[in-house]
């Protein structure tokens, strides 16, 4: 597995959407609020000509984003904070594919998890009240995008 | 299940042989040498337990896993039961233990924890995966030090009782001792609860406490400070600020098994001061320290003795092809780090990566201080249990006053 430092995220201007639609890996723009919903969180959008990213910021202070495509899908999500958001959620139709992978055995314990599948891959890391973790569809990322803006 | 021991032999004299090999922070076949001044304290009363790096219960194969045993007894009686291997954990809080364990003959039933109105559950998270089980309550005496702790709340993980899993408490299970890894485990990390302040009055309540009319219809809810699980040592009476784990060295090939100590308190007796050692304090929130690895600074380091590796990410160092996930160098590396605490202090971490599948070879072996593995999160730079053999490591918890200051800090 090869990771790559992250740079910093070279999005453009921060915009408030009113009303924006959220969906979890995999899922398109139009399916569900679900997440927002759920999460009673605060909404923060931001868009770059490639990309946008939709962060919920929540009230206990874990801040989930989803990155959608310019064709509205949900190409990554990523999350930090003092818990693990519903993974089911965030993972979608993907989490079967997740569950099987994770189950295997694995190095690094309790605190590190590493899943790269040719069509998922799933970083999760961290001890209680500081957990961080990013998964990205890789066939679905836009041209020219760097997963290093994951984070 | 931990281990993934690479079934290619390779001869041991491999890494003798392959000394040198330069690289970034040079290279060196020995492991840098422990500080002269390691005084390990002898186990016994009122506050060093005895802790013992093991391949783990059976069918685990654990590798730079620490355990105790905590004898558990039904509040108020004497009616107890002694459990081994309970993995010695600074990364999380709380004592759990594996719900086979207390139900194998002789069996012990615990009381169940309630909120007044329902007994109480947890879907307790993990990087990797989740526990579920019920909360209930114990006294609990540690067998070689006699510290004790009285009606405290304890998770028992894959409670049969409690078969169903809510459908929100998301994650791989590791409701049995093959995937978790030991019979239970002793969190004695830098906060007072497991959860804290995020628990207590979420507006959508998190999935980390569950109410259970009945044991099949669980709901998260919120639960108060005082109702959760908390750090065992914050009830250790006068060796409540904090631990010190106190493991020796290991040599360079690893070793079959270590003991050590696990000592309660800091500056609370004259066998747990801090000496020399340089306090680091973390982030109040997250635990954190910051480091700088080969001029890069990661933002999310800590000491962790329950971490079984070195977990950094240095594309320079090759990957194993055996046992994926951890480096396997050509040769061993001498890396150096400069952690830095919220206060600026500094403090230098010399520690050594070697060849994981040379290593893994002996399968015998179950201690070993050079190896390291990629770090799930690019920015995290978690110094585990081989930074351990050596040194000894303080953590104090938060709120503590200690003679190094309030906690939450590392310090060695």
């Amino acid at each position: 597995m090869k990771l790559i430092r992250p740079v910093v995220c070279s999005l453009a201007v921060a915009v408030t959407v009113a009303a924006p639609a959220f969906a979890a890996l995999g899922g398109d723009a139009t399916s569900v609020q679900a997440d927002l919903v759920k999460m009673k969180g605060a909404l923060r959008t931001t868009s770059s000509a490639t990309f946008t990213v939709h962060e919920i910021t929540t009230s206990y202070g874990t801040v989930v984003r989803e990155y959608l495509s310019p064709g509205d899908k949900v190409f990554a999500v990523s999350w930090r904070g003092p818990v693990i958001p519903d993974l089911r959620q965030m993972l979608g139709t993907y989490y079967g594919q997740y569950e099987q992978a994770a189950s295997t055995p694995h190095v690094g314990g309790h605190r590190h998890l590493a899943i790269e599948r040719p069509g998922l891959v799933v970083q999760s890391s961290g001890r209680m009240r500081a957990f961080s973790g990013r998964a990205w569809a890789p066939d679905l990322l836009p041209q020219n995008f760097s997963v290093s803006d994951i984070n | 299940m931990r281990k993934f021991v690479a079934l290619a032999l390779i001869q041991l004299g491999f890494l003798a042989a392959c000394g040198g090999g330069g690289g970034y922070g040079g290279g060196g076949g020995t492991p840098p040498p422990p500080p002269p001044t390691q005084t390990i304290a002898t186990p016994g009363m009122p506050n060093v337990e005895k802790m013992t790096v093991d391949a783990g219960p059976a069918g685990v194969n654990a590798v730079n896993t620490a355990y105790i045993s905590v004898k558990v007894c039904v509040p108020g009686t004497t009616t107890c039961k002694t459990i081994d291997h309970i993995e010695v954990d600074t990364g999380s809080i709380g004592l759990r233990i594996m719900s086979s364990v207390l139900t194998t003959a002789p069996a012990i039933t615990l009381p169940a924890e309630t909120n007044g109105t329902n007994p109480l559950a947890e879907c307790l998270q993990f990087a990797d995966g989740t526990s579920w089980g019920s909360l209930a309550i114990a006294d609990i005496q540690l067998p070689v030090s006699g510290e004790t702790a009285t009606n405290l709340h304890v998770q028992v993980i894959g409670d049969p009782a409690y078969a169903t899993i809510p459908t929100d408490c998301t994650g791989i299970p590791e409701n049995t001792v093959a995937s978790f890894g030991a019979n239970g485990i002793l969190g004695v990390g830098p906060f007072i609860q497991d959860c804290g302040s995020a628990c207590v009055a979420a507006v959508t309540p998190l999935t980390v406490y569950y109410s259970c009319p009945s044991p099949n219809t669980c709901a998260a809810a919120n639960a108060s400070l005082a109702e959760q699980v908390p750090n065992p040592v914050t009830l250790f009476g006068a060796d409540s600020n904090g631990v010190i784990v106190e493991l020796p060295a290991v040599g360079s090939a690893g070793s079959a098994t270590t003991s050590g100590s696990l000592v309660f308190g800091i500056g609370t007796r004259t066998n747990n001061g801090l000496g020399t050692a340089t306090v680091l304090p973390e982030d109040p929130i997250t635990g954190w320290i910051s480091g700088t690895y080969k001029g890069t600074v990661y933002t999310k380091a800590y000491l962790d003795s329950g971490s079984n590796a070195n977990f950094f990410t240095d594309s320079s160092l090759t990957p194993c092809p055996t046992n994926t996930g951890f480096y396997c160098p050509a040769s061993t590396m001498s890396e150096t780090a400069t952690l830095k605490g919220a206060n600026a202090a500094t403090l230098t971490a010399n520690f050594s990566v070697a060849n994981a599948d040379t290593l893994f070879s002996v399968t015998s072996y179950t201690a070993f201080s050079n190896l390291g593995g990629t770090n799930s999160d690019p920015m995290g730079f978690d110094l585990g249990l081989p930074f351990y053999y050596g040194h000894n490591v303080f953590v104090a918890i938060e709120n503590a006053n200690t003679a190094g200051g309030i906690g939450p800090y590392f310090a060695y």
